[in-house]
């Protein structure tokens, strides 16, 4: 773990109080750049964190970044934060230049074609943030196999589009463009792996700080609205809803930080997709009780508990979702030779540390 | 609040081994037979005594008095293997996990000479005595009074909801020494050491819903018990029990009572080749794994000396939801006909879960009890 890890979240949950606010988030998601924002981060060196000085970066580890994402979950932070440092986290570990302005990108779940000139063709839907960045990570297929390549969205033709919670998730395409970088050899199995894995958990990290936003909104409203003379918390029934909602948070929040105790260890493969599997529950828990305790104010526009539960109904579609890791879970427990389910998980940790 | 992740060094795992080694021998020999809930409904001191003889009860006591004076990290794995195993651990579970703790840090050297290494031998046990015929989620409203007399208290109440009395020797009773005051029912409780052979003492069965022994009504008349089995303070009873309340609450036996179950149930998924079913059942794995972080992450900080009330009432009211869904999803997932007599293990193992999960979620503290304790201590914080 960094030993930075802790002052630079106080000091970027500080920037994210100071600059993001309900109207900042309700303007972004009117499709308004949030500039001042985007600004703060960068001129504090925050986008660059988790790439390593020598590429340009500001050092760090996927610690950090993934405990960032929570709190850009949390504030519902609407700029491209995750995908700009995600990215460039990726194109170093593919050897790649880093983009040093803003950058977006797309899983190759959704591919490109590299035509026989290599220039690059096709369509990419529900890109985040695509006609506000200036470059994208995709992927590109060619009979050699699939490459990662770095490209202008100068190139590419948008058509915005929104995902629930008015996020930008954009058409982007691309006719025999140039691009920037291509990666020289196709990206192997266990770099797609790699791909998969830290998309979801960085999508569980922002699921994670939706979750705790919608419990700690809970938590407030409670306590200061009134009804029959006395404040709704001292109600059992309303007590329950706010229980129900520490418990979720806390299997989140403490799921979260076993996932990344896994990632800094490389033995995240089942940690990734459990704390995906859970925090889908948690997500329909927790939007459900919150929205219940906050009762008709909860569900206007001026009140901001939607902008975390549509943000929740939103990012547990995007990406690889619960189902898909459901699936690789189901496969790993069919063709994994063990004593029994018991040995198998236990066996799992087995990581050591110095005694 | 943020819990600690889980880290196991490489001497832990190597217990966690030789232990699970050991059940699976004891279990070959047959001298027991796995079973779900095998923490509180299956006593058998012959059971017990081989785990004494084994050193793994008191695991983290001092060694003079009869512990083994390892961290509660390797009690957390042993116990956890336990459970795994639904071996029998019932008999001493009681005195190992709260009399002793209980007795180390209010008992007089007296007590802990006389009666730890023998509960670490495996052969004396414990029964709680808290609820009362009239005073079950309300606790701190019972009645069991003692008057002073000469060299001891004289005991006259009943408890009820005994569990294992019938095995136990002795009980630490909550019982009333000085009158309510009329102001704070936690006032003037304290905590007796009963002997249950003791005369004046009646214990009769409250057979569970299977017909078989569990609980039990314990009757006090007139019972005499030393000045030497106080525990702690006098009128401090409320105070010393509540500090076992975070042990009890998020133990792995919150969590892992079916777990027999669900082992079972994925043996039988893998046989079938039933991929659509394993995505079910990768839900309950998912949620195991979760809830083993959090239970795991308030052992370590209660290792430390944290305050962790909150995070333990929360893997409590979770965790035995968790054991009692797995039925539930079993038997969506495969078919079932639950028998405890069933000559399949599954359907024994279904039988099981089934009757005694009512019980996961009132033992111990009621789910709505312990929402109250959840709700009440995030608005306060």
């Amino acid at each position: 773990m960094s030993e930075m890890k802790e002052m630079i979240l106080e000091v970027v949950e500080k920037m994210f109080k100071k600059t993001v606010d309900k109207e900042t988030v309700d303007l972004a998601e009117n499709g308004h750049w949030a500039e001042s924002v985007w600004q703060i981060l960068k001129d504090n060196e925050i986008l660059n964190v988790a790439v390593s000085e020598s590429a340009g970066g500001a050092g760090g580890d996927i610690d950090d970044l993934l405990s960032l994402y929570q709190l850009v979950g949390k504030y519902a932070v609407p700029i491209p934060f995750t995908e700009t440092t995600l990215s460039n986290y990726i194109l170093e570990s593919y050897q790649l230049a880093i983009s040093n302005d803003s950058i977006t990108y797309c899983l190759p779940q959704t591919s490109l074609v590299m035509n026989d000139d290599q220039t690059i063709s096709g369509t990419l839907i529900n890109v985040p943030w695509a006609r506000h960045v200036k470059e994208i990570l995709a992927f590109a297929h060619s009979s050699e196999g699939v490459f990662p390549v770095r490209l202008s969205l100068k190139e590419a033709t948008i058509h915005p589009n929104t995902n629930l919670a008015g996020e930008s998730r954009d058409t982007v395409t691309f006719n025999q463009s140039k691009s920037l970088q291509v990666q020289s050899t196709p990206l192997s199995d266990d770099q797609l792996q790699d791909l998969n894995t830290i998309d979801t958990a960085a999508k569980n990290a922002l699921m994670c700080g939706a979750i705790e936003k919608a419990f700690l909104l809970s938590v407030q409203f409670a306590k200061e609205r009134e009804q029959f003379g006395r404040p709704i918390h001292r109600f059992q029934l309303v007590q329950q809803h706010l229980a129900l909602l520490a418990g979720e948070q806390a299997i989140a929040s403490s799921s979260l930080e076993n996932m990344i105790a896994a990632l800094l260890e490389g033995r995240e493969q089942n940690e990734v997709a459990y704390t995906r599997i859970r925090l889908d529950e948690a997500s329909r828990i927790v939007s459900t009780s919150a929205h219940q305790v906050h009762a008709a104010i909860g569900v206007t526009h001026e009140h901001s508990l939607h902008q975390y539960t549509r943000r929740l109904w939103s990012w547990r579609e995007e990406g690889l979702t619960a189902n898909h890791w459901k699936k690789v879970v189901a496969n790993t427990l069919l063709t994994t030779p063990f004593d029994d389910l018991w040995s198998y998980l236990t066996d799992s940790e087995k990581i050591f540390t110095t005694n | 609040m943020k819990l600690p992740a889980v880290h196991f060094t490489q001497r832990q795992h190597e217990f966690r081994f030789e232990v699970r080694q050991f059940l699976k021998e004891k279990c070959a020999e047959g001298k027991f037979h796995t079973k779900c809930d095998s923490w509180l409904s299956g006593s058998n001191p012959d059971f017990s005594k081989l785990v004494g003889e084994k050193g793994w009860i008191g695991l983290t006591w001092p060694k003079k008095y009869g512990g083994a004076e390892r961290s509660s990290l390797d009690r957390y794995i042993l116990t956890e293997e336990f459970l795994a195993a639904g071996a029998p651990v019932a008999a001493h579970w009681i005195a190992d996990r709260q009399t002793g703790p209980l007795l180390l840090r209010f008992g007089t050297e007296e007590q802990r000479q006389f009666f730890l290494p023998k509960i670490a031998a495996g052969t004396c046990y414990f029964a709680i005595g808290l609820s009362e015929p009239n005073s079950g989620s309300d606790l701190a409203s019972v009645t069991t009074k003692a008057e002073k007399v000469e060299g001891g208290w004289i005991v006259n109440g009943a408890k009820t909801w005994t569990s294992n009395a019938h095995d136990a020797h002795y009980m630490i009773t909550l019982v009333r020494t000085d009158p309510f005051d009329g102001v704070k029912k936690h006032n003037g409780l304290s905590q007796l050491i009963i002997d249950l052979h003791a005369e004046g003492v009646t214990i009769s069965p409250i057979n569970y819903m299977t017909g078989q022994p569990h609980f039990n009504d314990v009757y006090f008349e007139n019972v005499f018990v030393p000045d030497e089995m106080v525990v702690g303070e006098l009128g401090n009873g409320w105070k010393q029990g509540l500090a076992e309340l975070a042990f009890e609450r998020s133990g792995p036996e919150r969590i892992l009572s079916t777990l027999p179950l669900l082992v079972e149930l994925i043996e039988e998924l893998k046989k079938q080749n039933n991929v659509i079913a394993l995505e079910e059942a990768a839900k309950l794995v998912a949620q195991l794994w979760s809830l083993r972080n959090l239970s795991i992450g308030v052992a370590r900080v209660l290792e430390e000396g944290g305050e962790v009330a909150i995070p333990a009432a929360l893997v409590k009211s979770i965790g035995t939801k968790f054991e009692q869904s797995i039925p539930e999803i079993t038997r969506l997932l495969v078919d079932t006909y639950p028998r405890l007599e069933a000559k399949q293990k599954l359907d024994r193992l279904m039988a099981e879960s089934l009757l005694h999960s009512p019980g996961f979620t009132i033992r111990g503290g009621t789910s709505e009890i312990l929402y109250g304790i959840v709700a009440k201590g995030v608005v306060a914080g």
